[in-house]
C-alpha cells in the first residue's frame, strides 16, 4: 500500500469485512477500513483478473495494490459497481442518451422543416452574395470568353426584363453567356444565371431559352446557391469535427464548386418556373420540351461544377407539371429577329461546330 | 471472506533500491478493439476520443514497476474538450478564413491559391507544440502508486526548436538528424518529472553520427546498387536480343516491357527492404541512445532493442492492420454483391411501389458512403492489438539500472491541465 505523498510503500495485511476492506498497517492495532460504496479500481474487476489496484475516494492519491487473482476476483462480489459488465454499461448509457437526443433533434429537423443553411443563407448581406457570385461566374467560366454583341446583350436584357417583372422580385438578375459548348445553366449567389453557348444554339427557339432562364431565376429567389454554399461549408466543418481534422481544409474550394440542389429544390425552382412564364405571357411548353430532349439525349455532362439538371434527372413528374401549364394568353418570349441575335451572342453559330475545349 | 497478505519484503530503508520495469501482457485486446470500433462506427467517429481513453488505461497497465501497473487517470471527456478547443480556436477560424478569402478574391485568384501554403507553414510551426503539449498531457494522467508525472517546461519552446531545425533537414543534406532528434529529446527529457523529481538528459548527438553515416552512406549504397544491377539487367536483356528489344517505333516490344517492369519492381522492392533494415537499426541504435542518457535519481535507463526486432514489429503489425481489414472488407463486399444481385432479379416497379420512387439510388445514395467510412476506419481495426505489440516490445527491452529511493519521491506539484491533447490530436501525431 502507498499513502499518495511519497512513492514508497509498506507491505500490509488486507481483508473483506462486511463494511469494507480492512487494512491493517504494520505495528498498528487498528485496522483502517474503506467501504466498498466509494472504491474505485484502475481496471474494471474481470474474472480474469489477476491482481487488483484499488483507490478510495476519501484519501486520494493513496493506493492498494493486492497482487494475485484471489483478492481480485472476490472483490467482485461485495463491489459489484467495479466490475466490467457495471463498467461498460456506466460507460454506453451517455452514449445512448446522446444518440437518442440525435435521433430526436433531426425528427424534429425534418419534421418542422427547418434548414439552418437557407435560414443563414437568407440573412447573408446583398453585397455578399453578389461578390460570392461574380467570382463563382469567373471560376466557372475560367478559360472561355463570355460572350457579348450589342444585339445579342440588348435581346437578352430583353428578356430578363421581361422575366424578372413577371417574377415580381425586388432584385435585379445578371445573365452571362459563356463560349462553351456543353448544354448547361446556372445560377450563382447574387441573382447571377450564366448560360452557355451550347444551351443557346442547340435550343429549338426561345421559349426554351425562357423556360431555363425562369427555372435559374427559380433558384435564385430561393437563394439555393447561397444555400448550397453555406451548407458546403458546414459540411467540411463538421467533416473536420468527426474526422479529428483530418485535413479537409485544402479541399473546400473544390467542394464550395461542387454543391448540387436536392429534388425538392429543383421543383421550388419549377414552381417559380411555371409562375414566371406565366405571368410573363410565355409558353411553358418550351421549358417542357428543354426537360425531355435533355432527358433522352444526356447531353449534360455529371462531372461539370455546378451542373443543376444533371444530378436530379427530369422526373415524369416535373415534366407533367409543366406540360399542364397553359390556358393564358401566349406572346412569343422575343421577336424572331432578337432570338437570332441572341442565338448568335457568341458569334456565327454554323462557322464554330466542333467544340475545341470540351 | 479470506484476507490476502502481500509477501513482498519490508522496505525501509532510504538508500534506494533497484526497480523492476516489466510489461505484462494486457489480456481482451481484440474484444477491446472490436468493441472500440463498434462504438466509432455508430458514432460517426467520435467515439474515438474515450476508445484511445480505453487502450492507454490498458496499455499503462501492462507496464509494471516492481510488479504494480502505471495507472492512465486521463479521460475521454478531456481528451474530447481538448479537440473542440482546438477545433474552435484553431481549425475553424483556418476553415471561416479560407471561405471569406475564396467569397472575398475568388476561388481562382493568387490569395486562395498562396493561403492553403500558408496555412501548412502556421500548422507546421504547431506541429511541434503539439507533440510537446501530448507529451504533457499523459505524463500528467499518468501515475504510479499515486504519484503524478509532469513536463515542466514551454511548449512554445520545443515547437520553435522543431520548426527550424525541420527547415535545415535538406540543407544540410540530413546531417542535422541526429543532433536534431537528440536535442528534442533532451528538451523533453529534462522537463520531465514524476513526482517533484526531474528526469535528465545526460548525453549529446555524438555517438549517433557513427550510426548515421551507416545509414546516409547505406542509403546512398543501395541507391548505386539499385542502378547497377538495372544497368546490367538492360544491357544483359539488350546481349540477349539484340535489336530485337525494340519495335519499329522505337519503343520496347511488350513482351520484353512486361520483363523490363517486373524486374524494375523487384529492384525497387530489394532496395526499400534493405532500406527498411539499415533504418530499423539506425532506429534501435537511437533508441539505445537516449535511453542511456536518460536518468533519474541514482538510476539509468537502459534499452536493448535491435534493428531486426524492431523491423519484425513493424512488418507484423501491418500484416494484422491488414488481416484487420480484410475480415471487414470481403464480409462486406460479398454482403454489397448479394444485395446488388437481389435487388436487380425483383422487377423494378415492384420494387418500387413497396419501397418508394427511385429506391436504388437513394439507398446508393446512402450506403456508398456509409461503405466508404467502413473501408477507411476497417484499418484501424486491430490498431489497439498492434500499439499493445509495439509498446510491449519497448518496454520488454528496457531495463532501470540502480538505486532509486522511493520514500524521497514526493507528490507533484505541477498543474493539473483540465483538457488534453487538443492540437496533437487535431494533427494526428500521437502514437498510442
Amino acid at each position: 500500500m502507498s499513502d499518495g505523498k511519497t512513492a514508497g510503500a509498506q507491505d500490509v495485511m488486507v481483508e473483506l469485512t462486511e463494511r469494507g476492506i480492512s487494512i491493517r498497517l504494520p505495528g498498528s492495532h487498528d485496522p483502517v477500513i474503506w467501504p466498498y460504496g466509494a472504491l474505485s479500481t484502475s481496471e474494471p474487476l474481470t474474472q480474469h483478473a489477476i491482481d487488483a489496484l484499488v483507490t478510495y475516494a476519501n484519501q486520494p492519491g493513496a493506493t492498494l495494490f493486492v497482487p494475485g487473482p484471489r483478492f481480485a476476483r472476490s472483490l467482485a462480489t461485495p463491489a459489484p459497481q467495479l466490475t466490467a459488465s457495471a463498467e461498460r454499461w456506466r460507460s454506453a448509457r451517455p452514449w445512448l442518451w446522446a444518440t437518442i437526443a440525435l435521433i430526436a433533434v433531426a425528427i424534429a429537423i425534418s419534421l418542422t422543416d427547418l434548414s439552418p443553411a437557407r435560414t443563414m443563407a437568407m440573412m447573408l448581406p446583398d453585397e455578399a452574395r453578389q461578390s460570392m457570385g461574380r467570382h463563382m461566374v469567373t471560376a466557372m467560366s475560367q478559360g472561355h470568353r463570355l460572350c457579348e454583341t450589342a444585339d445579342g446583350r440588348a435581346a437578352l436584357d430583353k428578356l430578363t426584363a421581361k422575366l424578372s417583372k413577371a417574377a415580381k422580385t425586388e432584385s435585379d438578375f445578371r445573365v452571362v453567356v459563356v463560349d462553351r459548348m456543353l448544354v448547361n445553366a446556372f445560377a450563382t449567389p447574387g441573382e447571377n444565371i450564366v448560360l452557355t453557348r451550347g444551351l443557346l444554339e442547340k435550343a429549338n427557339g426561345v421559349d426554351e431559352i425562357a423556360g431555363v432562364l425562369a427555372h435559374e431565376m427559380g433558384h435564385g429567389i430561393e437563394r439555393h446557391p447561397e444555400t448550397g454554399f453555406i451548407r458546403a461549408v458546414g459540411l467540411t466543418a463538421a467533416a473536420e469535427l468527426f474526422t479529428g481534422g483530418g485535413g479537409t481544409l485544402g479541399s473546400l474550394g473544390v467542394l464550395l464548386l461542387q454543391f448540387s440542389y436536392s429534388r425538392e429544390a429543383e421543383s421550388e425552382a419549377d414552381d417559380h418556373a411555371l409562375r414566371i412564364l406565366r405571368d410573363a405571357e410565355i409558353s411553358a411548353k418550351g421549358l417542357a420540351e428543354f426537360f425531355i430532349r435533355i432527358s433522352n439525349k444526356g447531353q449534360l455532362q455529371e462531372s461539370d461544377p455546378g451542373n443543376l439538371l444533371s444530378t436530379h434527372p427530369v422526373t415524369q413528374d416535373r415534366l407533367a407539371k409543366a406540360l399542364r401549364q397553359g390556358g393564358y394568353k401566349l406572346q412569343p418570349a422575343l421577336s424572331a429577329k432578337d432570338w437570332r441575335a441572341l442565338k448568335s451572342i457568341c458569334g456565327a453559330s454554323d462557322k464554330v461546330q466542333v467544340p475545341k475545349s470540351e | 471472506m479470506a484476507g490476502n497478505a502481500i509477501t513482498d519484503t519490508p522496505d525501509g530503508s532510504t538508500a534506494g533500491r533497484q526497480l523492476e520495469l516489466s510489461w505484462l501482457s494486457p489480456i481482451g485486446m481484440i474484444g477491446l478493439s472490436i468493441a472500440n470500433f463498434i462504438y466509432r462506427l455508430f458514432t460517426l467517429g467520435i467515439y474515438d476520443f474515450w476508445a484511445r481513453t480505453e487502450v492507454r488505461k490498458r496499455l499503462w497497465s501492462a507496464i509494471r514497476l516492481d510488479g504494480e501497473p502505471l495507472v492512465y487517470t486521463g479521460t475521454g471527456k478531456e481528451l474530447f474538450l481538448g479537440f473542440i478547443i482546438v477545433f474552435g480556436l484553431v481549425l475553424l477560424p483556418m476553415l471561416l478564413l479560407s471561405a471569406g478569402i475564396i467569397l472575398a478574391f475568388g476561388p481562382t485568384s493568387p490569395v486562395a491559391q498562396l493561403f492553403p501554403l500558408a496555412l501548412y507553414v502556421f500548422i507546421f510551426l504547431l506541429f511541434g507544440v503539439a507533440i510537446y503539449r501530448a507529451q504533457r498531457y499523459r505524463l500528467l494522467r499518468t501515475s504510479w502508486r499515486g504519484i503524478r508525472g509532469s513536463l515542466d517546461g514551454n511548449s512554445w519552446n520545443y515547437g520553435w526548436t522543431y520548426f527550424w531545425t525541420f527547415l535545415l533537414i535538406p540543407l544540410t543534406l540530413g546531417w542535422i538528424i541526429p543532433w536534431r532528434t537528440t536535442k528534442l529529446q533532451t528538451l523533453i527529457t529534462n522537463d520531465a518529472m514524476f513526482g517533484d523529481r526531474e528526469f535528465s538528459f545526460k548525453g549529446d548527438a555524438g555517438p549517433l553520427y557513427g550510426p548515421f553515416a551507416m545509414l546516409w552512406f547505406g542509403v546512398f549504397a543501395i541507391y548505386v546498387g539499385a542502378s547497377l544491377v538495372f544497368a546490367v539487367a538492360i544491357a544483359a536483356l539488350q546481349h540477349t536480343f539484340g535489336l530485337d528489344t525494340l519495335s519499329p517505333g522505337g519503343q520496347l516490344k511488350p513482351e520484353i516491357a512486361s520483363i523490363v517492369t517486373i524486374g524494375t519492381l523487384g529492384i525497387v522492392a530489394m532496395a526499400y527492404l534493405l532500406y527498411l533494415l539499415i533504418s530499423a537499426w539506425y532506429r534501435a541504435r537511437t533508441i539505445n541512445h537516449f535511453a542511456k542518457c536518460t536518468h533519474f535519481e541514482g538510476a539509468q535507463f537502459k534499452a536493448k532493442v535491435t534493428g531486426a526486432g524492431l523491423l519484425w514489429i513493424d512488418v507484423t503489425n501491418i500484416l494484422i492492420l491488414l488481416v484487420g481489414a480484410l475480415l471487414l472488407i470481403i464480409p462486406l463486399s460479398i454482403a454489397a454483391v448479394l444485395i446488388v444481385a437481389v435487388a436487380n432479379s425483383i422487377d423494378a416497379t415492384l420494387l418500387e411501389s413497396l419501397l418508394g420512387p427511385d429506391v436504388k439510388s437513394r439507398f446508393a445514395a446512402i450506403s456508398v458512403p456509409i461503405a466508404i467510412f467502413i473501408m477507411a476506419l476497417s484499418f484501424t481495426l486491430l490498431l489497439p492489438v498492434t500499439q499493445a505489440r509495439a509498446m510491449g516490445y519497448f518496454i520488454g527491452h528496457l531495463s532501470i539500472e540502480g538505486p532509486i529511493a522511493l520514500e524521497r519521491i514526493a507528490q507533484s506539484t505541477a498543474d493539473q491541465v483540465s483538457t488534453g491533447e487538443g492540437l496533437a490530436q487535431a494533427f494526428d501525431i500521437d502514437a498510442f
